[in-house]
C-alpha cells in the first residue's frame, strides 16, 4: 500500500480528490452533478495547458516562467489580427507563431547560449509582457468577433471545441513521453545531463524542443482565454506560470528533472480549480481561495516527503538485509575466496 | 570472427593538441590501437590520459589532429557519431540516470527498445557472472553495480573499440575476474580496448601493449613484457613529482596509548563492531564494496544515528556525536567521495584547508592567516596549484585529495579516520599520500585506514581488522598479505570472535 502511494502520485491525488468531492458532496447537495464538472473542466483549460508546457521543460531540468506573458503576447496578436480584419484561421495560426517564436527564443537562450532558464525566462518574462504592452498601446482589446467566442461554447455535452482540442493534446503528450524514443530523451536530459550526451543524447535540441512546445502550449491558452473571457486585458496570463509550477509539483513532477508524468499533471490541475468552485459552493468567500490552495498544496508535499523518506529508509534496510544472511553462505574454512565470494553472491542473488 | 577481421587497426589518433586556456594539456599525441589489442594507458593526474580519450569517444573537441575509429574519420566531436563508428567510453564515474529503471539506463540511446533487448542484456549479465535486478529503479545502485551497468552498456552497443577507464576501482577481486574473462572474449573477437588503470598488476594480467602520458605527451610505448615496474612509475613521475616508490618501511611501533576504542557499536548496515587503535598505529580497517565500512565509520563520526555501542576517545567517552563535537575531540573523518563529501569545489583551496575549523573561526574573518595555513601545507605535501586562491574544481585527483588531507590535519588530529585515501588518484600522488599518513603515524596520531584496495592496506597497516557482511570478519595482527585479508574479506564467521 505504501509503496504503491509513493510510486504512484496520480493514484494518491484521484483518492483525495475523490474523498474532498464526497465530503463536499454530503456538505453541498447539488455539488456532484455533470454541470458542476463541466465548469471545472472549462475552467482549468488554460491551466491544464500552461501546466503541460511548463512540465515539458522542468523535465529536462529547466524552468519556464515565461508562459504567462506568452500567454497574454499570443493573445495579444490573435485579438489585434482579428480586429485588424484577419480570418480566424489565419489569427489563430499566427497567434501559435507568436507562441512558438517566443518559446524558440527561450530555448535559444537556454539550450545554445547556455544561459541558465531561471534568468533567461525571468528576463524574458519581461520582455513578452513589454512587447505586448507596446503592441497594444498599453489598452485592452475588447470587440473581438462572435466566432472566436463561439470556440467556447458547448457543442454538447457541456464540452467545447477547446476542451477537445486540449484533451487531444493531453493524449498526444502522454503518447509522445511514453512511447516514443525522443521522448524517452526528455526523461534522460533531465535526470542526468552528462550521462544522456554521453550516451549520444542530442541534449541541445531536446531542451530547444522543450522550450518551444512549451511556448506553443502558452499560445493555445492564450487563445483559449481569449475565447472564453471574449476580451484581452493587459494582465492576460499574470502569475499562471507560478500556478502552473505549483501543478506540477503537486502532480509529482520532480523539479529537478527526469520525473513526471501527463497524468499527474492533469489530475493537479484539475484538483487546484475544483478547489475554487468547490469553495463556492460551500459559500466560503473567495479571498480564501489562494490560501486554502496554498495550504492543501503545502499538505501533500508534506504527506508526499515523509512518505518518500519511509520509503528509502525501507530499501536500506533491505540492502543491508543481505548482511544477515550471507555469514552462513561462507561456512567452510579454507576454501579458496573465489569459491567463497560466489557463495556470497549467491546468497545475494537469493534475497 | 574471421583472421581478416582481426588483423588491422581498430583506432588511430594522430597528432592531438588540446589546451584549455591557455595551458596545453595535449601536446600532440599519436596512438595506435590494434584490432584485439588490449591497450594499457598509463600517466599520473593531470597527464592527459582523460583528455585524450574524451576526445576520442567525441565529449571534447581536439584543437589540432584527427582521429580515426575503424577506418573512418571522426569528423567532429560528437558522442553520438563516435558510438556509431564502434567506439564506446565505459567512464571512471559511471553516468545513472537515477529515476530510469537499471534496463533503461543499458538501453538508451539505443534504436531497438528496452524491451526487446531485455534477452541480450540478460546474457550479457549471467556472462559476467555478476547480479543485477534491471527493473530496479538505478538511483538504488551501489558504486560497484553501476560501474557494471557503464561495463553492460559497452557490450551491449558492440563496440569495436572500447575505453575503459579504471573499471576495476569500485569492483572486488571477484567482479575484477569475470570482467577480465569477459575482456580476453572481446579480445579474441577482435575488438580493440583501452585499458586505464593505475594498478600495474592488472595491468600486467590483462595488457599486451602500454603506452604512458606525461604531460601530454606520450613518453613511453611499446609491448609491456619489456618494461619493468620501475621504469614504467619512472617514466610516469620522473619530471612531475619527482617521487619514487616508497618502501615499506614498518617500524615497530608497539606499546603506544590507546587512542580509539570502540565497543559493540552497531548503526544501520553493520553491527557489534569492537576496535581499538594505538597512538602512531595505521590500523588497517580492509573489506569489500559494501562490507559497512563506510557506514561505520560515517556513524562513528556522528554522521548516522548509532542503535547501540559506545565510543572512548583517549579514556573520555564520546556519546551523542556530531562531526562538530568529534572535531573538537580531535576524531576526523577523511570522506570516500571527496567530489561529493569532501571539497567545496567552487570555492578557494585555502577556504577548503578550513573548512573544517569554520566553527572555530573568528567573527570577523582573518584570510591572511588562513591562506597562510594553506600555504604551509602546500609546501609540506607539494600540492601543485597556482595559489591558495585557485578553486578545488581546477585541481587534478591527486592533488584534490592532498587537498583534503590538509582539511583534515588543520584539525590536528589525535584519530585521523582515511576512508579510501587514494580512489582515483594516480601511483606518484599515492606515494606521497602513503609517506604523509606514515609520517602521521610516527608523529603519534592513531589512524584508520579503510581501503579496498588490500595492496595497500598490506603496505602501510600495523594491523588489519577486517570487516564483512556488516559484521567483524576477523583480525589480523601479523603476516599481513593480500590472500589472507581477501580470505577474511570474503569469508566472514570464522574467525570473528578468534
Amino acid at each position: 500500500m505504501l509503496n504503491l502511494v509513493a510510486r504512484n502520485r496520480v493514484i494518491m491525488l484521484v483518492l483525495v480528490m475523490a474523498v474532498a468531492c464526497l465530503a463536499l458532496g454530503v456538505a453541498a447537495p447539488g455539488y456532484l452533478s455533470g454541470a458542476t464538472a463541466s465548469v471545472i473542466l472549462s475552467n482549468s483549460l488554460v491551466l491544464l495547458l500552461i501546466s503541460l508546457g511548463t512540465m515539458l521543460v522542468i523535465l529536462t531540468r529547466n524552468i519556464d516562467v515565461s508562459s504567462g506573458s506568452i500567454l497574454g503576447l499570443s493573445a495579444a496578436t490573435l485579438g489585434l489580427s482579428l480586429n485588424a480584419g484577419v480570418s480566424l484561421p489565419l489569427a489563430i495560426a499566427l497567434c501559435i507563431l507568436t507562441g512558438v517564436v517566443a518559446g524558440a527564443i527561450n530555448g535559444l537562450l537556454v539550450a545554445y547560449l547556455r544561459i541558465p532558464s531561471i534568468v533567461a525566462t525571468l528576463g524574458t518574462l519581461g520582455l513578452y509582457r513589454g512587447i505586448m504592452l507596446i503592441q497594444t498601446g498599453g489598452r485592452w482589446i475588447e470587440g473581438l468577433p462572435q466566432d472566436l467566442k463561439a470556440l467556447a461554447g458547448s457543442i454538447g455535452f457541456g464540452v467545447s471545441v477547446l476542451t477537445i482540442t486540449v484533451l487531444a493534446l493531453f493524449v498526444l503528450a502522454w503518447i509522445f513521453l511514453r512511447r516514443t524514443r525522443f521522448g524517452r530523451y526528455f526523461y534522460a536530459v533531465g535526470d542526468n545531463r552528462d550521462a544522456a550526451h554521453h550516451l549520444g543524447v542530442p541534449v541541445r535540441r531536446v531542451q530547444f524542443t522543450a522550450f518551444v512546445a512549451s511556448g506553443a502550449c502558452a499560445a493555445i491558452a492564450g487563445l483559449i482565454f481569449a475565447a472564453q473571457i471574449g476580451f484581452i486585458p493587459n494582465q492576460a496570463g499574470n502569475g499562471i506560470e507560478l500556478k502552473a509550477i505549483a501543478v506540477n509539483v503537486l502532480g509529482g513532477v520532480s523539479l529537478l528533472g527526469g520525473s513526471g508524468s501527463v497524468a499527474g499533471v492533469f489530475t493537479a490541475a484539475i484538483f487546484l480549480t475544483s478547489i475554487d468552485s468547490a469553495l463556492v459552493f460551500l459559500k466560503i468567500p473567495a479571498f480564501w481561495n489562494d490560501f486554502i490552495a496554498g495550504a492543501i498544496l503545502l499538505i501533500v508535499l508534506l504527506l508526499d516527503g515523509r512518505i518518500r523518506l519511509l520509503i528509502d529508509r525501507r530499501i536500506r534496510a533491505r540492502r543491508y538485509a543481505v548482511h544477515d544472511r550471507a555469514p552462513q553462505a561462507g561456512e567452510a574454512v579454507g576454501r579458496s575466496p573465489e569459491k567463497i565470494a560466489e557463495n556470497a553472491l549467491l546468497a545475494e542473488a537469493s534475497r | 570472427m574471421t583472421a581478416e577481421i582481426v588483423a588491422g587497426r581498430a583506432a588511430q589518433l594522430t597528432g592531438i593538441w588540446k589546451s584549455y586556456g591557455s595551458v596545453p594539456v595535449l601536446k600532440g599525441v599519436s596512438l595506435a590501437l590494434q584490432k584485439g589489442e588490449v591497450h594499457a594507458l598509463l600517466g599520473g593526474n593531470g597527464a592527459g590520459k582523460s583528455t585524450l580519450m574524451k576526445i576520442m569517444s567525441g565529449l571534447v573537441p581536439a584543437n589540432a589532429g584527427s582521429i580515426e575509429i575503424n577506418g573512418e574519420p571522426l569528423t567532429h566531436a560528437s558522442p553520438a557519431l563516435a558510438q556509431q563508428l564502434g567506439l564506446y567510453l565505459v567512464p571512471q564515474e559511471a553516468h545513472i540516470l537515477g529515476n530510469q529503471s537499471v534496463l533503461e539506463n543499458i538501453c538508451l540511446g539505443l534504436r531497438p527498445s528496452p524491451r526487446t533487448l531485455r534477452k541480450r542484456v540478460e546474457q550479457l549479465i549471467a556472462e559476467l557472472s555478476v547480479t543485477l535486478d534491471l527493473d530496479a529503479q538505478a538511483a538504488t545502485l551501489e558504486i560497484a553495480e553501476r560501474q557494471i551497468v557503464e561495463i553492460l552498456r559497452g557490450l551491449i552497443r558492440e563496440a569495436r573499440v572500447l575505453i575503459l577507464d579504471e573499471p576495476t576501482s569500485a569492483l572486488t577481486p571477484f567482479e575484477v575476474h569475470a570482467l577480465f574473462q569477459r575482456v580476453r572474449k572481446l579480445q579474441a573477437q577482435g575488438v580493440g580496448i583501452f585499458f586505464i588503470s593505475h594498478k600495474l598488476r592488472e595491468i600486467r594480467e590483462i595488457c599486451g601493449t602500454i603506452s604512458v602520458l606525461r604531460d601530454g605527451v606520450v613518453v613511453l610505448s611499446g609491448p609491456l613484457d619489456t618494461y619493468s615496474d620501475a621504469k614504467i612509475i619512472d617514466a610516469m613521475s620522473r619530471v612531475a613529482t619527482g617521487a619514487t616508490p616508497v618502501v615499506a618501511e614498518r617500524s615497530a611501533r608497539e606499546g603506544g596509548a590507546v587512542r580509539l576504542s570502540v565497543r559493540k557499536l552497531s548503526g544501520e548496515g553493520f553491527r557489534d563492531i569492537s576496535l581499538q587503535v594505538r597512538a602512531g598505529e595505521v590500523l588497517g580497517l580492509a573489506g569489500v564494496v559494501g562490507a559497512g565500512r563506510t557506514e561505520f565509520s560515517e556513524t562513528l563520526f556522528g554522521l548516522r544515528r548509532q542503535s547501540a555501542g559506545s565510543v572512548t576517545l583517549d579514556g573520555v567517552e564520546l556519546s551523542s556525536r556530531s562531526p562538530r563535537r568529534c572535531i573538537d575531540a580531535g576524531l576526523v573523518y577523511l570522506p570516500e567521495d571527496r567530489q561529493q563529501n569532501g571539497l567545496f569545489l567552487d570555492a578557494p583551496l585555502y577556504w577548503n584547508t578550513s573548512s573544517y575549523l569554520i566553527h572555530r573561526l573568528p567573527f570577523f574573518l582573518r584570510p591572511g592567516r588562513e591562506r597562510g595555513l594553506f600555504n604551509g601545507f602546500r609546501q609540506r605535501m607539494g600540492i601543485k596549484c597556482t595559489g591558495p586562491g585557485q578553486s578545488a574544481k581546477a585541481l587534478s585527483g591527486g592533488n584534490q585529495q592532498k587537498v583534503l588531507m590538509s582539511k583534515c590535519l588543520s584539525a590536528k588530529p589525535k584519530v585521523l579516520v582515511l576512508d579510501e585515501p587514494t580512489r582515483g588518484v594516480d601511483v606518484a600522488a599515492r606515494n606521497d599520500i602513503y609517506a604523509l599518513i606514515r609520517q602521521l603515524a610516527a608523529d603519534g596520531v592513531a589512524v584508520i585506514l579503510i581501503s579496498s584496495d588490500f595492496d595497500e592496506i598490506e603496505l602501510l597497516a600495523d594491523r588489519v581488522t577486517v570487516m564483512a557482511f556488516g559484521q567483524l570478519g576477523g583480525e589480523l595482527t601479523e603476516n599481513i598479505s593480500v590472500d589472507a585479508i581477501a580470505r577474511l574479506a570474503f569469508g566472514a564467521g570464522e574467525q570473528a570472535h578468534a
